[in-house]
Order: C-alpha cells, then structure tokens, then sequence
C-alpha cells in the first residue's frame, strides 16, 4: 500500500472478557479459589488502559479506532464496555467454537488473521498489560510478532510523529533483583503497543481536552446502538487454517490444576484473643520495641 | 536446555543464576534418567559481557553462546528475537557449545526465561517465531514421561509421551496450581512437533548454585564453553532505537523498611476506613505500607487519592512482586496465599490480624491475633499512643 502522504493513523485495539475481581462482583469459594459461575464477566482492567490510549489516538491524531476481541458471543460485552471508552468506529469479534481453548499462539494466530481484514492499513495495536485471569502477557507480543509489528512492551506514555510514521514511547522496564528503568525509544510504524498498568493519558492543551469531551458524548451516543458497529467473524469469514486456531493450533494444554499443597507451619503462631485487652496492648508494646529498635 | 541470561548492561539479574541452576539440576536428572548427555546452555546477547559468560559457566551452564554487538547492548524484544532465534536454529553452532547435539538438531528441547521486563516479552516473541508453547510465571518444573488421552493432541487415544516438562504455574488467586504441558500433536489429522518447551520462571523461586569459581580453567580445559556467534541484522532491525535510559530508584522502599505494614482482602468491609486506620498505624510506627496481589487489581472502590497510593503494583509483596524482610512483618487481613508468603516468610517477625483461624497466614506467623482488624487495630493504636507518651 502506497501512504507515503497519507497522514492517516488506523488503530486496532485488542480486548479481552474477564471476571470482574472487584468487591462485590467477584465471588470466592470457600477454599479462596474464583468462583467462576458466580462471577460477572467485564471489559478487563489491563483491556480498558489499551482503550484509554486508543482514545489518545483518536483524540490527538484523529485515528480511525477498532476494537477486536476473540471469546464467546457474550464476549460483545467487552467490546461496548470498549467503545464507551474509546468511541470506537467498529467492533469486532472473533467467536468461533472452534477457537475455544485457545492458548496464546493460537489466539494470536486468530487476531492476527483479524487486524488483517479490518479493511485498513493498520499502524498501530494497542493490548492490556496481561489479563486478571490468564496472566500470560504473551498474546500482545506474539501478535506483534506474527503481523510483523514492531512490539513496544510496559509503555507508559507514546506519542506518534504522523509526518515521518514513527512513534514515540516512554516503557518502564522492571528489572526485578536490580531496579527500574525508564526508557525513551522510538520506532517506525507498524507497532504494537502493551500499556503498563501505570499508563496515564494526560490531555495537556485545551484544543484536546474539548475535543476528547466531544468524543466521550459521541461515545455514549454510539454505545446505545453498538450492535450496528458490531461485527461477528467465524473461523471462515476470518479465512484461518483451522489446525493452528483453538485447541487444534495449541501447542499447550493445561494437563491438571490441583490446590497448591500448604506449606509446613515455618512458625508455631501464638494465638491471641483481642477481648483480652491486656494482650493486646502487650502486642502493641512488642511491635512499637520493635518499630523504635530496642529488639 | 537453553537459558536466556538475562542482564543490564552487564549487571546480571538473579534470575539469570537462579535459571541456571536450576537448569543444572533437571538436565543432571535428565541425563541420569535417560542416559544421555544433553547440556545447559546459557544464550548471551550483549555488549562487553565477556565476563558474564564465566559466571553463567559458575551457575551450571555448560556452555555459553554469546552474541556480542554494540547494537545488543540493551534488550529490544524485536531485534533481540531474531538474533535468538537465528542463533539457537544454527546446528553448526549449536554442535560446537554441545557436542552430543544430535545431525538431526532443528530447534532447542526446552528453553527458559525470566518472567520480567525482558523475558516476557522476548519468550513470547521468540516462541512466535520458532511456533512452539510457552507457559508463563513458572514456579515449579519436573521432567518426566506421561501417558496423556486428549481429543485433540491424541485423537482420544492413550499416547506415550517423552521427556515432557511439567511446568507448573500459580493461577492469580494464588491457591491453584496449573500444569502446562507442551506437547506435538500425535493426532495424523492435525501431526505437529511442538519444540522448544518453554516458559518464564517467576524470579527469586529458584535456588542458584555456585562453582568455585573456576570457569576460567573449565573453559581453558575444555569441560566447560564459550561459542561465539556473530549477529546479523539488517538496517530495518535497528530502525526500533532507545533513545534515552534512566534508571529510577525504588519510590517505596519496602526492602529497607525495618517494620513493613501490609493488607489485603480484609479490609473489604469499609475499605476507605479501614486504610485510613491502616495508614495512621502505619505512620506511628514510621512502616512503610505493603499490599497483597490482589489488591493490586483495585477490586475496591476506595478514594483515588488512596487508590494511587497503595493499590499499586509497586507495593505487592510476593513472588509477583517484592521479597523482602523486615525485623517485622504485620499481616492485616491477608489470607496467606503462596506467592504472598514466599515475599514475607523471611521476615524477623510475623504478626498477622486474622478473623479466620484457619488462614494460611497463621503457620507463617508467630503471633496471630485472631480477630477483626476494624476491632483489633484501635487498640493497637491507641496503646502504642499511649506508649509514646509515657
């Protein structure tokens, strides 16, 4: 595709369907194990961040913004949770049996097929950092991998240079046993973009603060009819060889999942009962020695 | 088995070491097992890293291949990638770091990362490319034969499976273990070989080991070697640039906290209240203030002036977040999950505030105050207010 002055940016979002952990949603057995029938299912944390730079985008750049997932048909939730945040111009959803039990090459393999039919030249994916229940952080980068994307992971702050089609962004590498660094690097589009947790979108002129207010009415005018945004792909509108998606293109399999044994008492814990007052207070003499140095 | 070692600059992380030995252990049981002769090799990119190969060698690799560029100085996932792949795909060099590496050599049997900054990224990438399975945050590893029936690997039928790595994975919750398996699709239908097996291994889990410090000899000797490979990469490879690094001190100082406060879920019934309480108990005792992983997920709804402050990633203590220990550890209203106690049980001291008399948290503790931290910490409190004064 020739774009040598075309000063568009088209931005695909990838989101995912998770339990909602937070209190009151989220329901624990009584081993503390995730009751999942019991639990509602939401846009993901780390899925509403990737929103939140997509809508940097659109406000500051005036991209074109997709939001993509791959799940089961109730999977469309996600994808309106998504739209409300970053006033997105379609929706797509990738539901498929044949997708179910993924992991994450072959749901990567499925996106990949998914970013490539939008229709458009896409510049830019934006992921979560990793999902509250599978916890991989794998699809982004393998989806950057496979598009042949530039992968820019735990970014914090991006800014696109529309002129020369490179971006700009700010990743905070955790190293952990030394220290972190912050790290300014810079490349050419394509890339694909995984937002740390600590993202920030900062709208710094007044220009963009009302044209994000702008956005946000449109946003919640487009939510009331999402569905006529939404697009529902199967395995063969997306034209996937069916032995590398789902279970068929896994690699992985989860052979058991088993309680994690407890591990032996390292301490023989003395019990007190805090109805007595005298105790307690002895403890609270215990831990300010403590605290002052004088143990 | 192959082991990226991972590094900044040429300062090591644990991890690498900690990779590394166990690497040494399940290959040891390896070859025992199977009477066979298959190595530890260390995978090397750098700039001037020289030295890090003899240590790699001191932390149980066999063999180290290093890649050495100024373009490699510091990770980026892309280039960094490619040169892996390329490097652990070549049989020539692979032959020369291990001898025993068989004509019929395409990919690496295992391969391991850290579960960080660099080796999330660059394990998923490189597993991309070489189209294998990769489980992530790893906590235990067995190698071991299995009879697996499964409707899509094995067509339903019994199938004996070789030399499989068990690697098994805390879930979020922190009370379930999962086992992921990688294994070749032995179903005609669908036949695929699925090579390396390969994850990310949670930092600080594994025990390291040490030689004595003789690398140096075992290379001149020949027990032990260095290969260098030389990376190739084009003008579009070096298009991604870091532009400027700064390396950003810890803004919490847990690690150097003489008395660390923590909490989690408990504190669910006036989460606003509660941490109010928890912070002012905190300050009377100049503690810094710790939270359990789930808490990182903000599941409450709590002013944002606290949410940006405490519910944040930076304050986790467990093996997703910080080890650390302090002369004492308050545990409030934390269940004890495991990776919770494998950040806290070397603490001095451990006092844990529990309504539950079965929480794990109590084994780890050497009070247990059983009882409602809305109950318990006034009075705490108001008698170390009381101490002072007097």
């Amino acid at each position: 595709m020739d774009h040598a002055n075309d000063n568009s940016i088209n931005v695909a979002v990838m989101v995912k369907l998770e339990p909602d952990l937070s209190e009151g949603n989220v329901s624990y057995n009584p081993d503390g194990t995730l009751n999942r029938s019991q639990t509602k299912n939401i846009l993901g944390p780390h899925s509403a961040i990737a929103c939140r730079a997509a809508m940097y985008a659109k406000t500051c750049y005036n991209a074109w913004v997709a939001v993509c997932s791959m799940g089961p048909p109730t999977a469309e939730i996600a994808l309106k949770d998504a739209m409300a945040i970053c006033c997105a111009d379609e929706l797509h959803l990738y539901s498929d049996r044949i997708f179910a039990g993924a992991d994450t090459l072959a749901t990567a393999e499925t996106i990949k097929h998914g970013i490539i039919r939008m229709g458009r030249r896409i510049d830019l994916v934006f992921s979560g950092h990793r999902a509250v229940d599978g916890e991989t952080g794998q699809t982004g980068p393998q989806t950057a991998w496979k598009l042949g994307f530039n992968f820019i992971g735990n970014v914090i702050d991006y800014s696109i240079d529309v002129e020369r089609r490179m971006v700009r962004a700010r990743r905070k590498v955790y190293l952990p046993s030394l220290y972190t660094v912050l790290e300014d690097v810079e490349c050419p589009l394509p890339a694909l973009i995984a937002l740390d947790p600590s993202y920030k979108d900062e709208y710094r002129r007044v220009s963009e603060r009302l044209r994000y207010a702008r956005l946000e009415k449109e946003a919640r005018r487009r939510v009331m009819d999402y569905k006529s945004y939404l697009r529902i792909w199967s395995a063969k509108d997306l034209g996937v060889d069916v032995r590398y998606v789902g279970l068929a293109g896994s690699p992985t399999i989860v052979y058991k999942v088993e309680k994690i044994p407890k591990v032996k008492a390292s301490r023989r814990a003395r019990v007190v009962d805090p109805s007595n007052l005298d105790d307690l207070r002895e403890v609270g003499n215990l831990i300010l020695n403590i605290a002052l140095g004088e143990r | 088995m192959f082991v990226l070692f991972e590094h900044d600059d040429g300062n090591a992380l644990n991890v690498s070491y900690e990779m590394l030995g166990e690497a040494r252990r399940l290959m040891d049981g390896f070859n025992r097992k199977y009477a066979l002769n298959e190595k530890v090799i260390a995978i090397l990119l750098g700039h001037n890293v020289r030295e890090l190969a003899y240590k790699a060698i001191d932390a149980g690799a066999d063999a180290v291949i290093l890649a050495e560029h100024e373009e490699l100085r510091y990770p980026r996932v892309n280039l960094y990638t490619k040169v892996i792949c390329s490097m652990v795909r070549d049989r020539m060099i692979v032959k020369q770091a291990a001898e025993t590496t068989s004509d019929e050599y395409v990919k690496p049997r295992y391969m391991l990362f850290g579960a960080d900054s660099i080796g999330r990224h660059i394990s998923a990438t490189v597993l991309a490319e070489l189209e294998s399975g990769l489980a992530s945050d790893v906590n235990k590893l067995v190698i071991d034969d299995v009879m697996i029936t499964h409707q899509y690997k094995t067509n339903g039928k019994p199938e004996l499976y070789k030399h499989v790595l068990f690697m098994y994975r805390p879930d979020f919750s922190g009370f379930l273990w999962t086992q992921i398996l990688c294994l070749d699709n032995k179903n005609p239908t669908i036949a695929r070989e699925y090579s390396p097996q390969a994850c990310s291994v949670i930092p600080g889990v594994f025990e390291p080991i040490r030689y004595d410090g003789d690398a140096r000899k075992r290379v001149e000797e020949g027990y032990a070697r260095i290969v260098e490979y030389k990376p190739e990469f084009s003008s579009d490879d070096l298009k991604y640039r870091i532009v400027s690094r700064q390396i950003i001190r810890d803004e919490i100082g847990l690690e150097d906290s003489r008395v660390v406060v923590a909490f989690g879920r408990g504190i669910k019934d006036d989460p606003e209240g509660n941490v109010r309480m928890i912070e002012e108990f905190a300050s009377l005792l100049n503690a810094k203030v710790a939270i359990s992983l789930p808490l990182s997920k903000q599941p409450f709804s709590v002013s944002s002036a606290l949410k940006e402050k405490y519910f944040i990633p930076a304050r986790v203590v467990g093996s997703s977040g910080k080890k650390i220990a302090p002369k004492l550890y308050i545990a409030i209203g934390i269940s004890g999950a495991m990776h919770h106690l494998a950040g806290m049980k070397e603490s001095d001291m451990v006092i844990a505030i529990n309504p539950d008399p079965d929480a794990p948290i109590k084994d780890e503790s050497d009070i247990f105050i059983q009882g409602r931290l809305e109950d318990v910490l006034p009075i705490l409190i108001e008698s170390i207010k009381g101490s002072e004064r007097g």
